[in-house]
């Protein structure tokens, strides 16, 4: 289930997941935690030069493989490429969406690992070994996360251009607290920003989503 | 964004080794890629120091009291940290917590907070020229936008230093653990020597050599002590960089102010130490009119810029909101 790989996600110790160290295709990368082991694994004739304890990635693109919603997915990167460019244009998944690209407006927010990340502001490099959620994760099918099913009942949007950053931060949010006070989903949610300013509905649809199991 | 190859280190030395003149150290990359992004950094190299948790990462508090904070930890982990309950490093805490977004928080790491580069709009910008970048011959902000920029301290740039957390340590007393090209070269500064003593227009940013790496933040086991507080004002109440900002530690004894420590942060190119004001109320009865003088005096060397003056007022306000929390008289 989804929901259940989301709360794993959010429970789980910082860098345990970054420990699994990932085969792509045709480039061995490594997690974080374990760097010198998974290094010492790592086949250098693919693509990676391997030198005196330092692997590098060349410029250029070279095949990674991210964890995805729970599936591996093989995208070609280079070491500049950043998450959101590598979902949204290696990966077909569009849903995260670009639009400062500087980390200010929390449209392209996602979770690392459970946590609210600027897929911007990420390289895809050090997305490699770790649980990315994506808004195309949430929903079981064709049914809703409570939070999303909360915005559509809520109404909480207008152009719907920032929803989807919106939206995971208020899953964020419910995982850090089951039952947020007003005050704690404005915090958790200060990182995205609505031209249309729908903000009221938004808090709203995230005190709905609470009362019904989206923080559980 | 220009074209870089990426290093993966095994090691704090390989990173190390592995650094030089055309390289930029990694962690979160918050700072780093923007800079990319803008063209402003052009590094051959981007070395990875994000893989190297074993030997940058962690909080330990040590059996005397003291703190380890690895260069890695994130800001919301330090902002949610166990091992910083003790009201005394409440400062810190409240700096973290209140830093930049949740996304930006849960990724960006302490070194990383220390060793960014400033805000101003004409560095940040390749369309416009800039004595700090060399791009140009004299300082733009100094005469045109300003409202942002340095009340004091200020040499031909007028920037201000960005970092919730230094004021915060800054006052707390806190040390940095330095590591060179080879392990014996490691050595521990204060926080306040982390930045240059002159911050001139080209002028680094931070004192550390293109091959060392800020491993760890050090906090004495005397920051425990007391209570500390930190409180900014921004522009955008949901989150925003700071215009002003003040870190404040204070020991109260008896109904008297036994030890103070103050910072001020986003006023200078540098965090910016209030130790007269320290001195000034130490042994003092705490209350708000004794605070509000020593802000006052504080804030008279203050040199306004055109669009800045605002800082005066609003940075007194600030200080002495933060002085009234570390000494429990809030509310």
């Amino acid at each position: 289930m989804r929901d259940r790989d989301l709360r794993e996600g959010g429970s789980r110790p910082s860098g345990f997941s970054r420990r699994s160290f990932l085969k792509g295709a045709s480039v061995a990368a490594v997690g974080t935690g374990l760097a010198t082991e998974a290094l010492a694994d790592a086949a250098p004739t693919d693509g990676l030069i391997r030198e005196d304890g330092v692997t590098t990635v060349p410029k250029g693109a070279l095949e990674i493989t991210l964890r995805v919603n729970g599936e591996d997915v093989a995208v070609t990167v280079e070491p500049r490429t950043t998450l959101l460019d590598a979902l949204r244009d290696r990966a077909g998944l569009t849903g995260t969406k670009k639009v400062c690209d500087r980390g200010a407006c929390g449209a392209c927010t996602l979770l690392l690992d459970g946590k609210p990340a600027n897929s911007c502001l990420t390289l895809a490099w050090d997305a490699v070994g770790r649980e990315i959620t994506t808004i195309e994760g949430l929903a079981d099918g064709e049914n809703l996360h409570p939070v999303q099913q909360a915005f559509v009942e809520c109404d909480a949007l207008q152009c719907g251009f920032c929803t989807p950053g919106m939206v995971m931060s208020s899953v964020a949010c419910l995982q850090k607290h089951a039952t947020p006070t007003p005050e704690q989903i404005r915090h958790e949610l200060s990182g995205n920003i609505c031209r249309c300013g729908t903000y009221g509905r938004v808090f709203e649809a995230v005190a709905n989503a609470a009362k019904n199991g989206g923080g559980r | 964004m220009n074209a870089f190859e990426l290093s993966l280190p095994d090691t704090l030395a390989d990173a190390a080794r592995k650094a030089g003149p055309n390289s930029a150290f990694k962690a979160a990359g918050i700072d780093l890629i923007d800079r990319l992004k803008e063209r402003i950094d052009d590094p051959e190299t981007v070395v990875d120091l994000l893989r190297l948790r074993d030997e940058l990462g962690g909080i330990q508090a040590t059996a005397n009291g003291a703190v380890r904070l690895g260069a890695l930890t994130t800001l919301q982990e330090l902002a949610d940290a166990t091992a910083l309950d003790a009201p005394g490093f409440g400062a810190l805490r409240e700096a973290c917590g209140e830093a930049a977004t949740p996304q930006v928080r849960a990724r960006a790491t302490l070194g990383g907070n220390l060793l960014q580069k400033n805000r101003c709009w004409y560095y940040r910008s390749n369309a416009f020229s800039c004595a700090h970048d060399g791009s140009g011959d004299r300082c733009l902000a100094w005469h045109g936008e300003n409202k942002f920029h340095a009340l004091f301290g200020t040499v031909d740039c007028v920037r201000v230093h960005p970092s919730n957390a230094a004021p915060a340590l800054v006052a707390l007393g806190a040390e940095v653990e330095i590591r060179g090209a080879d392990a014996d070269s490691s050595r521990r500064i204060p926080i306040r020597a982390l930045y240059p003593q002159s911050p001139a227009a080209r002028a680094p940013e931070h004192v550390l050599a293109d091959e060392e790496i800020l491993v760890a933040v050090h906090l004495p086991a005397s920051a425990a002590a007391g209570r500390s507080a930190y409180r900014e004002s921004r522009e955008k109440l949901s989150f925003d960089w700071a215009t002003t900002a003040a870190a404040a530690h204070l020991v109260v004894e008896g109904g008297k102010i036994a030890r103070a420590s103050v910072c001020l942060g986003a006023v200078a190119p540098n965090p910016w130490p209030l130790d007269d004001v320290a001195e000034r109320i130490t042994g003092q009865t705490p209350s708000r009119e004794l605070f509000a003088d020593a802000a006052r005096r504080a804030f008279r060397r203050a040199q306004p810029l055109r669009h800045n003056a605002y800082k005066v007022e609003v940075g007194q306000a600030i200080l002495v909101d933060a002085l009234a929390a570390a000494a429990g008289l809030e509310d």
